[in-house]
């Protein structure tokens, strides 16, 4: 208790390693809030203006179009019926996102880039696909047409979006549970920086704690849970600022998140141990190296590029099986998305293991190390 | 209570300990005097097994030194070159935390951190943070948290480095105190005045290699510089530093910056032949020091080279 109350006083009082820990996630958590516009996160999404261009001698088919743009009309697009030149002009003047065409391959113009005009795509590739499919229909099974419109007919009905434990998920949430997963790696920071007040060719205060009978396992062990403390408080107290300051619902399931997190905040000071132990480098090549560990395995887990864990799953799974980030990612996931009790244990159990092992493999670096220079 | 025995210790192609062999024994203040650079620190950190070495063998207290000796740890106190402590600590706190990594017990503990606050003179400063402390009295906490576990062995690597005068004085006290109290003491610095002044037994090194140790009597002993007479003199001329060169027990005479240094054998009178040469040629002089020999004398004579160069 003694080596824990000091380890953590000097580490909670060392004012830029708590900036980084707690500081800054909360801070990258409230850019986020802003950039993702405040207010509407977790809500429903305003609706799309768009206009329907009629200019007159629209095709039989413009009739089947028209239909599908009114099913979205009041739900997620508000249609304005207008003429080409009118449509245009609202275009331009940014009071439609969109234009559709109802000729006789429907078609649809914007004005630029962005999540709106995405949408606007997405919802003419869908109408395309359809109109594709049952057009293949017609042709080979006439017999079925009708049963294959009841079904598309009851397409809404069946894919509800429905979240944790039967609560509607916003989409943007896997941004704060993504930055939450970053903040618990982020805890290989204070590992490596721990490691440096272990090892004595890296500081004074390390040769001076080597050469003192406490044994290097009960220091390795200590100088972790310590950590592991601060880190998880860190964490948490991160999450209660996502949750009730900036209102973000994270779902129902808190004790599965927390759960995670404390993994999570585990697996961070572990790999900070184990990188801050294995290598003979100074601390400067050490914390690049932490950058990279941390950094590197968040772009596999698609913490920046959401296809890549896909992409990785696809091509050689064993990789998100044993990337920390990736493991912490699906337990996430499972928590938010698959509501998968098995698949969370299976993350959870993971990232235990992983942990104890950096652990070991950590302190049988340092334990009867001797330096070739000090 | 130390031995060791050809010690040889290489950087790459630089050799810092060449063959080095010390033997310390229960009890003494010991004193390892060397220029910057000499293999003071790096023979220390073999010693406590921080460093490898490619030869030779250490054994303290009959044991030899591994970096698990935890039995052999508990019983070394160790004051570093640099300070080391934690800055987000105040000075009980920093004491109190390194105590605790040899003592458990904790009644026991506190009255040793209280013995050691006390034992630097830092009572005054207990809630502060050493960054908020003068370099002396950081010095001084850093000595605290070496020896607050009352230690058998204290190995002290040049604890006066950048010391006020003040703090030195009670640094040396401190240290002798604390021999008088029954710990052996090995004590490093490249401060002759130091040295001379409380180790019973020194050892002078130099490349990695000891080149004479004993008691500083016994080192004196050892060279031909009986006594340096230092004299203030104008305008002297090469006949004269010549004649003064053929004064009788005179081995060495040099002149710079109107200052005439002598360097005599033992003997007795030395300094009243080199004043009557002088009243007798009529040379006007000013001030007059007389010397026996220092420390200094002894590296230089044995190197020939001085201690500070």
């Amino acid at each position: 208790m003694h080596l824990l109350k000091y380890r953590i006083l000097q580490t909670v009082r060392r004012g830029s390693v708590m900036f980084w820990a707690l500081a800054f996630p909360i801070i990258l958590g409230t850019f986020f809030y802003i950039s993702f516009g405040s207010g509407d996160m977790g809500e429903d999404m305003e609706m799309i203006p768009v206009a329907v261009a009629l200019d007159g001698g629209e095709s039989v088919y413009a009739e089947t179009f028209l239909e599908f743009l009114d099913s979205m009309d009041g739900d997620i697009l508000r249609v304005t019926p207008m003429t080409g030149e009118e449509a245009r002009e609202a275009l331009l003047a940014d009071e439609v996102a969109g234009i559709f065409h109802c000729k006789e391959t429907p078609s649809l113009t914007v004005a630029g880039s962005g999540i709106r005009p995405s949408i606007l795509k997405s919802l003419m590739d869908s109408y395309d696909k359809n109109a594709a499919m049952f057009a293949l229909i017609a042709q080979e099974h006439p017999e079925d047409m009708g049963r294959a419109a009841a079904a598309m007919s009851q397409w809404r009905e069946m894919t509800e979006d429905v979240g944790v434990k039967g609560r509607t998920m916003d989409p943007n949430v896997t941004y704060f549970f993504a930055l939450i997963a970053y903040a618990c790696l982020s805890g290989a920071f204070l590992g490596v920086q721990s490691s440096v007040d272990t090892q004595a060719n890296l500081s004074a205060l390390g040769a001076r704690r080597s050469i003192t009978p406490t044994h290097k396992l009960l220091l390795t062990l200590t100088d972790m849970l310590a950590l592991f403390f601060i880190h998880f408080c860190n964490v948490l107290i991160l999450t209660a600022y996502i949750r009730f300051v900036l209102g973000i619902d994270l779902g129902s399931d808190m004790p599965s998140i927390v759960l995670v997190e404390w993994m999570g905040s585990m697996i961070g000071i572990s790999l900070g141990i184990l990188l801050g132990s294995v290598s003979r480098l100074a601390l400067g090549m050490k914390m690049g190296l932490c950058v990279l560990a941390t950094l590197f395995p968040g772009f596999l887990a698609g913490l920046m590029f959401g296809q890549m864990k896909d992409v990785i799953e696809h091509h050689c799974p064993l990789v998100n099986r044993i990337n920390p980030a990736a493991v912490l990612s699906d337990a996430f996931y499972s928590i938010s998305v698959y509501n998968d009790g098995e698949r969370l244990a299976r993350s959870v159990g993971i990232l235990g293991v992983m942990s104890v092992a950096m652990v070991l493999v950590s302190y049988l670096a340092v334990r009867r190390v001797r330096y070739d220079s000090i | 209570m130390i031995e060791i025995q050809n010690l040889v210790k290489r950087y790459g192609n630089l050799l810092a300990l060449d063959h080095l062999n010390l033997n310390i024994k229960e009890g003494e203040v010991f004193g390892l005097l060397g220029p910057n650079g000499s293999g003071k620190t790096t023979a220390i950190n073999c010693m406590l097994a921080l460093l490898k070495y490619d030869k030779g063998s250490i054994t303290i207290m009959g044991k030899p030194m591994h970096p698990d000796s935890y039995d052999l740890k508990k019983d070394i106190g160790v004051v570093m070159q640099d300070v080391a402590v934690f800055d987000q600590m105040t000075v009980r706190e920093n004491i109190d935390y390194f105590c605790g990594l040899y003592i458990r017990e904790k009644a026991k503990r506190r009255q040793l951190v209280e013995e050691a606050i006390r034992f630097v003179g830092l009572e005054d400063y207990t809630k502060v943070r050493p960054k908020k402390l003068s370099g002396g009295l950081q010095r001084r906490l850093n000595i605290a948290c070496g020896i607050a576990h009352r230690p058998k062995l204290i190995i002290l690597d040049e604890p006066t480095v950048a010391v006020d005068p003040q703090s030195r004085n009670k640094i040396l006290e401190g240290i002798l105190e604390l021999n008088r109290q029954g710990s052996t003491i090995i004590y490093t610095s490249h401060y002759m005045e130091e040295v001379e002044q409380i180790c019973s037994r020194i050892a002078i090194i130099d490349h990695g290699r000891v080149l004479a140790s004993g008691t500083k009597e016994e080192l004196k002993n050892m060279i031909k510089t009986g006594e340096t007479i230092t004299i203030e003199a104008v305008a002297l001329e090469q006949t004269h530093l010549e004649e003064i060169r053929a004064l009788p027990h005179v081995f060495d005479v040099s002149y710079q910056e109107q200052k005439l240094v002598i360097r005599c054998s033992r003997a007795r009178h030395n300094l009243v032949c080199v004043l009557n040469y002088l009243q007798g040629e009529d040379i006007a002089f000013g001030k007059v020091f007389s010397e026996l020999p220092t420390l200094n004398d002894v590296f230089l004579e044995i190197t020939g080279k001085a201690l500070r160069d």
